[in-house]
Order: structure tokens, then sequence, then C-alpha cells
């Protein structure tokens, strides 16, 4: 059996007490940088890029792939309790986590995303070990029009997930599509819609959107006076805990959850993002608790989780085995494979297994310290809540701004931010929903990019998107999801009247 | 621990303060560096050029003993780094990570850029350059650069190429290329080299102009054959691959590195920068790092090294002109 050998040869890599202990080390560092909100897992590896420097090579990548997830799991929990999603696919946490923590149950939202993290990070791990070949090679049959097919679902996903009806949802994902054509086209290299601002000429940027529509807009929600009579004066571990009904109505969506992360966590660049708002879609299309979704369903916390953590550790694959990152974070791990004289690359499994199969199994180890970590720190974040308004808003808006600054060092950045915050105050006022904003914003540039690409390959022949088979078959699906999302929308009203 | 960047900005922070409140004290070069330095870097964290100013900041602050702190600036082509860079105070505590974009090519390509790439800047010390190749698919059917044009001409506007974007150095020296051999292709753009890779390996496009060390992992595995090379002579790493000019088409591009201050900085502190980064240069385990990332060292002073960003900006800017126009 080659899987068992290749395992015994990651186990005996990973297992030394050193790799073991950096890798310990590098999800806490993990998990408290990306609890601060504007900092994410691109930043988190980012600040401890240099330590790596001085470690071997084996340990420098199990240490910042430990950061890695560990700050996915941190953003998620700014998610949960406060609303701040540090990453766009963690905006999809926010729907059901942030209600749960309002009913008081920010505890049990916890336990679950750890749960179910750690759950979608195993299976992702599963599907690595079996079929990373092949799915190297299927990230290969990924042209332009499959990826713009890939994102057309993802923005029907994303404007079925509103809870306000799909159509507030599409208005989002269009204005997000707009604000995403903002900076230099890539295809004439010409700058759109920048004002003459020479800040604006890359676009604006994403962190900068999603702190300003999620977190400082909840900072001003909460000023003007929204109650917030959830925290709980004594925790303890009964009150993390799910009800048993609850553990049972989880299981089906983590494995589906899961599933659909591991699939969409190959393909580069948009894997994360648009495996949580697919999940969580589909979810909420088949649930039979689908009308709780948006009110703190459980699913609704799972399912985002699973696809997410799922998708974290499918990523790795076409950047270990294509030597090709799909992602900024996934660039600067490259780049301290590098710095230790390592070319990822197709050889990388054969030539250097031990670096593959150790970080394959320290993934194992990082997910079950996260695990372990978490649990009895949930006490710790949900006392968090417990903070007066008074001192706890103004930390948020700094910590907003000291991130939102580390990642450009820009003021400007800061004062969009604010900007969007506002924005994203009348929003709500208004009832539209930032996530489908955001995943509009995160993926229109994109589906643009990926559409003029394949029309310039075909010379201008729109049939490309139908003759593919692969792509076809997608558009298919979104279409199909788009007519379902319409169904029983109308079934229900008519029920109502 | 948590934030050590921050924690830095902080230091340098307190120390700038400090230095205000006793303004009355000259500070003398041969002190030089009593705080943290600063390098600007013109691309996010993880690129090559990124490593390489951080493997510099490693070992010019263990040789001045003091800390070198890499400032991600990224955007605009590489002109907010420098903008940054013009407007710092040159008392010799910040640099950047010079380049050819901003440099050479974006004061020609947007003509609003705030700044001279001569006058605002001091040049301290030139690192060394890569250059960039053309590549195609071992699929494409073109074995050498003169069956490539052969094809091109059989069957103009047939051959799709990629480039790391529009006004990218790749896409400058292919408007350059078609000019001078008289063919017809059809550019396909992409959002940086990585990108155009995976659809390079996934024969989406059939040929490609990109930097060279990045494609040394595909060329020998023969998933990519390299048909020319933009430099003046043979490069160590692919020794059988043919430079255009020997080919008969003058095309030279070189993607120089370097490191640069503020206009009029203390020329003490810069010869005293320069002399350190020739010392941190030479280390073997520098030089070796600097082989296997395919950055081609070559000694200038710093008068030189002036002169070579005057030139490089004389030399492209008719090119980004002709690549603009397209």
């Amino acid at each position: 059996m080659d899987i068992l050998a290749n395992l015994a040869l990651g186990f005996s890599t990973a297992a030394t007490p050193m790799n073991l202990m950096y890798c310990f080390a590098g999800v806490f560092l993990g998990t408290f940088i990306g609890v601060l909100p504007g900092v994410g897992p691109l930043a988190a590896v980012a600040m401890l890029l240099p330590v790596s420097f001085y470690l071997p090579p084996e340990t420098a990548l199990v240490m910042l792939a430990g950061v890695y997830y560990g700050a996915e799991y941190g953003g998620s929990i700014a998610s949960i309790l406060l609303n701040i999603p540090g990453t766009p696919s963690a905006s999809v946490t926010c729907l059901d986590g942030y209600p749960m923590a309002q009913q008081g149950r920010a505890g049990v939202a916890l336990f679950v995303t750890a749960i179910a993290s750690f759950f979608g990070a195993m299976f992702g791990v599963v599907v690595m070990v079996l079929l990373s070949p092949a799915l190297a090679e299927f990230a290969l049959l990924f042209g332009p029009a499959e990826y713009f097919s890939v994102m057309v679902l993802g923005l029907v996903a994303a404007s079925v997930v509103s809870n306000h009806g799909a159509l507030r949802g599409i208005m989002m994902v269009c204005l997000g599509i707009l604000l995403g054509t903002v900076g230099v086209d890539v295809n004439s290299g010409e700058t759109r819609f920048t004002g003459g601002i020479a800040e604006l000429r890359d676009g604006v940027n994403l962190v900068v959107v999603a702190m300003g529509l999620f977190g400082i807009s909840e900072v001003i929600t909460s000023a003007r006076g929204a109650t917030r009579s959830y925290a709980t004066a004594k925790i303890s571990l009964k009150q993390f805990l799910p009800t048993g009904a609850e553990w049972l109505r989880s299981i089906a969506p983590a494995f589906r959850g899961a599933s659909v992360g591991s699939f969409f966590g190959t393909l580069p660049g948009t894997g994360q993002t648009v495996a949580s708002f697919v999940g969580y879609a589909l979810e909420k299309r088949i649930s039979r608790n689908r009308d709780n979704f948006g009110k703190g369903a459980i699913e609704g916390v799972v399912v985002p989780e699973s696809a997410n953590n799922a998708a974290a550790q499918t990523a790795f694959i076409p950047t270990l085995t294509l030597g090709i990152p799909g992602s900024a974070t996934m660039a600067l791990m490259l780049g301290a494979l590098m710095i230790h004289g390592i070319t990822p690359g197709p050889r990388l499994i054969t030539e250097r297994p031990e670096l593959f199969w150790g970080l394959i199994v320290s993934f194992l180890f990082g997910n079950l310290f996260l695990l372990i970590l978490n649990i009895p720190l949930i006490g710790l974040w949900v006392k968090l809540l417990q903070v007066p308004h008074f001192y706890l808003y103004p930390a948020v808006i700094v910590l907003i701004c000291v991130g939102v600054y580390s990642i450009d060092n820009s003021v400007f950045d800061i004062w969009v931010t604010l900007g969007f915050g506002l924005l994203g105050y009348f929003m709500r006022l208004y009832k539209f929903e930032p996530a489908p904003l955001l995943i509009g914003f995160v993926l229109g540039p994109m589906m643009e990019e990926f559409f003029r690409r394949a029309m310039l390959l075909s010379r201008g022949d729109p049939l490309v998107f139908l003759e593919r088979p692969g792509s076809a078959a997608l558009l298919g699906v979104s279409v199909i999801l788009l007519i379902w999302a319409m169904l029983p929308g109308r079934a229900r009203k008519q029920k109502l009247a | 621990m948590i934030n050590r960047r921050h924690m830095l900005s902080l230091l340098g922070l307190a120390a700038a303060v400090g230095i205000t409140a006793g303004s009355t004290s000259v500070e003398a070069a041969s002190d030089w560096p009593e705080k943290p330095v600063r390098i600007l870097v013109s691309f996010p964290p993880g690129g090559s050029s990124d490593l390489v100013a951080r493997l510099l900041a490693k070992e010019l602050g263990e040789k001045l003993g003091q800390q070198f702190v890499v400032e991600n600036k990224p955007g605009a082509a590489g002109t907010v780094a420098a903008m940054a860079l013009k407007e710092a105070a040159n008392d010799g505590y910040t640099f950047m990570l010079s380049n050819l974009t901003p440099f050479s090519v974006a004061p020609t390509r947007f003509p609003d850029t705030p700044y001279d790439p001569l006058t605002d800047f001091t040049h301290v010390s030139y690192i060394g350059t890569v250059h960039l190749g053309l590549f195609v698919r071992p699929g494409a059917g073109a074995s050498d650069l003169e069956s490539f044009i052969a094809m091109a001409k059989d069957d103009p506007d047939n051959i799709d190429y990629g480039t790391s974007g529009v006004g990218s150095w790749g896409h400058i020296v292919s408007v350059d290329f078609t000019d001078k051999t008289e063919t017809q292709l059809v550019h396909i753009p992409y959002k940086g080299s990585g990108p155009m890779r995976l659809d390079f390996r996934a024969d989406v496009v059939g040929a490609m102009f990109d930097a060279i060390p990045q494609n040394l992992p595909a060329v020998a595995d023969k998933e990519a054959i390299p048909l020319a090379v933009s430099a003046t002579e043979r490069i160590a790493t692919l020794p059988d691959t043919p430079t255009f000019r020997e080919l008969g088409y003058d095309i030279v591009a070189e993607n120089w590195l370097g490191i640069s201050a503020p206009a009029d900085i203390d020329p003490e502190i810069s010869a005293k920068m320069d002399a350190t980064m020739q010392d941190v240069m030479a280390l073997p385990a520098v030089d070796a790092q600097f082989d296997t990332w395919g950055i081609i060292r070559s000694t200038k002073t710093t008068e030189e090294f002036t002169d070579y960003v005057a030139s490089q900006f004389t030399d492209w800017k008719p090119l980004v002109m002709k690549a603009s126009d397209k």
C-alpha cells in the first residue's frame, strides 16, 4: 500500500518534538492574530514569515500552515461574536453565527465552529491523501470558460443566500460587481472609475470593503442603541453544547459542506469563498430547517465552516503539486519554500516526499491542536461580549484601523473603510445584506477577466461556454439553482396569501 | 511577538519623537544607523523581489547591528512605493528596493506620475537583473525561434501568447517582438505570471513572454521550450538557448533590482550603505540564494548605477510608448 508507506513517512517527519512544537505555536499564534479584525491569514502568515527563515524547511512550512488555518479559525470567532468576518468566506458564517450570538448562544456557535472546522479539515486531508495527483490534473482541465461558469455559479449561490429575498440579493451582487470594476482593466490597461486617485488604480481592497460593510457598520448600529442583552453571566461547558437534536441535524450538512469545500478548494483563487457560499445556498434549499436559515440555524454555521476548512486544506494541492500558488497566502507559502532553495512543482512529491507527506500529516496534528486549544477558550471569547460597549466598540474601531492600515501601509484605505462603514449602515437600515455584495465584489472582476479571456481565445464565439462540457454543466447547475430558489419562495408566499 | 511589525513601527515612532526632541544634535553619518531602517518594497509579500528584500534586510541588519524592516507598499505599478520614497525624510532611514517598473516604465506609461525617476531619488546600490524569455509548449509545433516566426507568418492572428498584463515588461517586449519580426500574434493578458503559467501548462495558451527563473523547472521537465532570451549574451541557467540578438532581432530587456533612497541623502550614509550592500552580496550564502532565484549579479558603482537608471529610462521610453498605442 503506497498510501500507508507515504503516511508513515509523513508521521515520521511531522511527529518530531520540534515540528509538533512549531505546529502548536503556529496554530496558537494564528488563532490570536486571526481574531483581530482586518487581520486575516495573509497578514498572519506575512508577519511570521521571517521566523521561518531560521527553521528547517519542513518545520517552517508546518508552522506557517498552522498559522494559516489557525488564522482562518480565528476569523470565524470575530464573525460570530461581532459580525466582523476576517475573510470573505467567513462572511457566510456571520449569516447564522451572529444571530446565534445575539440569542445568547455564542458559546454553542463557537463550539460548533470548532467541531465543524475540524471535521471539514479532516475531510479535506483525507481527500488530499487519496486524490492529490488526480486533483492536480483536474485543476488543469479548468480553462477560462470553466472558471467563468464557476463564478456564475458562485454569484447565483450568493444571491440565493440573502434572507430578504433573491431580488435584494441580486441587487447587492450587482453593486458588488460594479465596485469591483474600479481600477486598471486587465485587458486594455486603462483605469476605470478611479477619479484620478492613484490609490484606486489597483481597485478597492477586499479587506477594506469587508471591514467597512460588516465591522464599522456593526459598531454604528450598536452605538445607535441596538440592545445587546445576550451576554450570559456564567459560562459552563453545558452552555456550549448543542442539543441532541442539533447534533443529529448537523451530521449530513457537515458531510455536504466538506464535499463541496474539497471540490472547490482545488480551484486556484476562488476555492474557499465559492465553497462556503455554494455550500450554504445548497443547504438552504435542501435543509428541512431551511426557514430558520439566517435566524441562527446551526446548519448555517456547520456548512460554511466545514466547507471553507476543507477547501483550505485542498487549496494546497495545486500549490504544492503544480508549484503555482492559488492565492496570495499560498504565494507566501511558496516563498517560504523558495527561501530554503526548494522549488515547488510536479516533482516535489517524488523528490521531497518527506516534506509533502510531513506537511499533510501535520495538518492532522495542527487541527487537533486547534480543537484542543479552542474548546477551553470558548468561555474566554464569550466573556468578550460582556465587556461594556463603551470599551469594546472603540477598541474594535482601533483594531480595524490598525488591521486595514497594515495591509498596504496606506492611510487612504482607512478613510475608504469608514466610507464603506456608512454605506453598510444605510444598507442595514433598508434591509440589504452585505454578504452578497462582498462575493459580487470578489467574483465580479474575476468573472469579467475569465469571460474576456475565453472570448479572446475563441475569437469572439460565445458558444465556447456551452461547447465545453465542464462549463456547460456548471452553467446548467446555476440555472437549476436559480429556478429552485424562485419556486419554493413563490409557493410559500401563496400559502401566506 | 503577536504583532512584530506594528511593534517595530511603534519603536520607530518612539525613536523619531526622541530625535525631534533633541533636534539640536546633528547626527553624524559614522553613527548611522541608530534606529531601525525601512526598506520599501513595491510588491506584496511573497514574490521573488519581496524575498530579495527580506534576505537583504536580515543580512544588512546583522552587519550593521540595527533592524532593517521590510515594508510592503504595493500598488499602481510600483508608483505607490516610489511616491512614498520620494516623500520620506532623506535621513538615511528609508530605502526602497528599486526596480524596472516604477523607475523605467511607469513614468512614461502614466504621464501623471508625480516623480522624476532620476532627480527625485538617490540610486545607491545595483543588485542584479532577471531576463525574459519567449517560451512555447512542446505541442505547439515550434522548436526554435525561426520555426515559430514562420508559423506566425503562415497564419497571422492565429497564435495566442500570454504576458503578465497590459503594460508589463513581457507585454512591452512582445510588442517590440511582433514589430521587429513583422508578425501578428494574439495577446492574452493575465494578472501576473502565476495564473498565466497555469494556463500555459493546461495548453490554454501555447506561448508566453515571461521572466526566466520561475520557468526553469518547467523547462527541465520539458513542459516549456525556451526559444530565445532577452539578454545581451547567453545566460548560465539556459546555456543552449540563443539570445534574440544572436538570431538577428535586437531585443534586450532587463528587469533590474537595486537599492534607492530619497534625493540628496548624506553621501557618507549612501557610501556606507553601498559598502555594506557589497559585503552582504559577496557572502556565499547570499550569492547562492541569488543564483537559485535566477538573479544575474554584476557590480556597478553608485555612479554607474545612477547612469544605468538614466539609460534604462531612455531605452524603455520608445518601447513603452509603442506598447501603449496598441
